[in-house]
């Protein structure tokens, strides 16, 4: 309710303090995007699919959140994408939350340290998200299912084991650092490319929320 | 999907699966997963969703149990005489691992399949999850077919406009189609979320304070004992089987002195 106070022969109106909004990580844009960078996670796969690339492209919304949003909002974002897709497609895939957690952090740093203003920047912001995720993913892979996973890559695996002669373990982190180091500067390129063509003052506004 | 499940609180059958991976993980092997495995699988059959729950549980443990034999049978030890025959003790590790996966599948797929992904959100939100995450996931769930139907469309729009996809364009002709496919798409979708920040902000989403439940989940006091029973029970298991190897360590150290 609006009280009146007289001072200085000036009336004053005074309102009640208006409730500051709750406090949390992320700005309402960041909160807007990540959805839709989950589900692009998920979408590009259609792409792919159509495609018929060697590759996942599985980051690619996480990556431009954690560019656009800073690493925060890439944590988040991986965390949210894993736990959707455990519980759109298999539960086998909450496991690899702490991956997307490494991608999303490492793709924020890059971002933050202005990786994605070149071409040959983004390449190589790809390749070290890509070494660091498929050791996190081995380290799972080998805990959990014994070197193997139930897809393309457990193939891999096994043609590695089998023409290198080393163990199990030290070919599930080759096979994983060959898949990653393919699929990550892909998306981080695929991203810069985005990055290029978006309106800048919608970058603009996606650097002042994270600042 | 409605099932069985739909009569209790998310956050029951949720504790109990939770607690189901971490003893078929902590439990000795293979006995403890493989009796986590048939529990799940049977909760599952009961809640009316148990061909759903088997089927994911077997897309993931069957080629994982194939590969780990094949590894074995291909690249046996030194000491194994035959190669392409599956050692004993290399099928009993396959098999001790397909179990822990397909106890830890099976128990989660109960929630997956059985739990209504908004339901449990709402349920986690009444005991605290803050607004924000909640929406987080629900919004998530809900732009996933949305987007799907515009990657379609995108790839329609793109191969009537000429842009080359599929067989005989080679590896580098598809990848130049890449941005082609993927660019529209990813700028369409940050585009959009601007509008749904301005809709957020309009709507007060940053709002402070506690608010109401459209539709409340009951929790009644039987299962909030239930879920503590089930916290205890965990932990009385972790610290045992802690125990146990603890108990091991200082035999073995005793045995070597």
């Amino acid at each position: 309710m609006a009280m009146g106070v007289v001072r200085n022969a000036l009336r004053v109106v005074c309102y009640p303090p208006v409730p500051l909004p709750a406090r949390r990580p992320l700005s309402t844009l960041a909160l807007a995007l990540i959805p839709r960078a989950v589900a692009l996670n998920l979408a590009l796969g259609a792409v792919v699919g159509a495609l018929k690339l060697p590759v996942y492209l599985d980051s690619v919304g996480t990556i431009l959140v954690a560019v656009l949003a800073g690493p925060w909002a890439g944590i988040v974002t991986g965390i949210v994408s894993n736990s959707v897709l455990g519980l759109l497609v298999s539960p086998a895939l909450f496991a690899f939350i702490p991956v997307a957690i490494v991608i999303g952090w490492l793709a924020g740093v890059a971002g933050t340290l202005g990786a994605f203003r070149s071409l040959a920047g983004s390449i190589a912001a790809g390749l070290v998200i890509g070494v660091a995720a498929a050791l996190a993913s081995a380290v799972i892979v080998i805990a959990l299912m014994g070197g193997l996973t139930a897809s393309g890559t457990g193939l891999l695996t096994i043609a590695i084991r089998a023409t290198f002669g080393v163990s199990v373990d030290s070919a599930a982190k080759i096979a994983a650092v060959v898949t990653d180091a393919l699929d990550k500067p892909l998306s981080c390129v695929l991203v810069y490319l985005v990055l290029e063509r978006l309106p800048r003052r919608l970058g603009a506004r996606f650097r002042r929320a994270a600042a | 999907m409605t099932s069985a499940l739909d009569r209790w609180n998310p956050l029951t059958p949720l504790a109990a699966a939770i607690a189901l991976v971490l003893v078929a993980f902590a439990g000795p092997q293979p006995w403890t997963p493989a009796a986590v495995l048939a529990l799940s699988l049977a909760i599952a059959l009961a809640s009316g969703i148990g061909g759903k729950v088997t089927v994911l549980t077997l897309l993931v443990v069957v080629p994982t149990f194939a590969l780990l034999v094949l590894l074995d049978a291909a690249f046996p030890e030194p000491a194994a005489e035959t190669r392409w025959i599956p050692s004993r003790a290399g099928t009993l590790d396959a098999l001790a691992i397909s179990l822990r996966l397909g106890a830890a599948i099976a128990a989660l797929g109960v929630i997956v399949v059985g739990v209504a992904p908004r339901r449990l959100t709402r349920a986690l939100a009444a005991r605290g999850l803050p607004a924000w995450a909640a929406y987080l996931v629900i919004a998530s769930l809900e732009a996933v077919p949305d987007a799907r139907r515009r990657a379609e469309d995108v790839l329609d729009a793109q191969r009537c406009r000429g842009v080359a996809v599929g067989k005989g364009t080679g590896v580098r002709g598809r990848l130049r189609a890449l941005p082609a496919l993927a660019g529209p798409l990813i700028v369409g979708l940050v585009i959009e979320s601007e509008e749904r920040a301005l809709a957020l902000d309009a709507r007060a989403f940053d709002a402070r304070g506690k608010r109401t439940a459209l539709a409340p989940i009951a929790d009644p006091i039987g299962e909030i004992w239930a879920r503590r029973v089930i916290w205890l029970a965990l932990a009385a298991a972790i610290a045992w089987r802690f125990w146990e190897f603890a108990h091991s360590l200082v035999i073995a150290q005793v045995s070597r002195s």
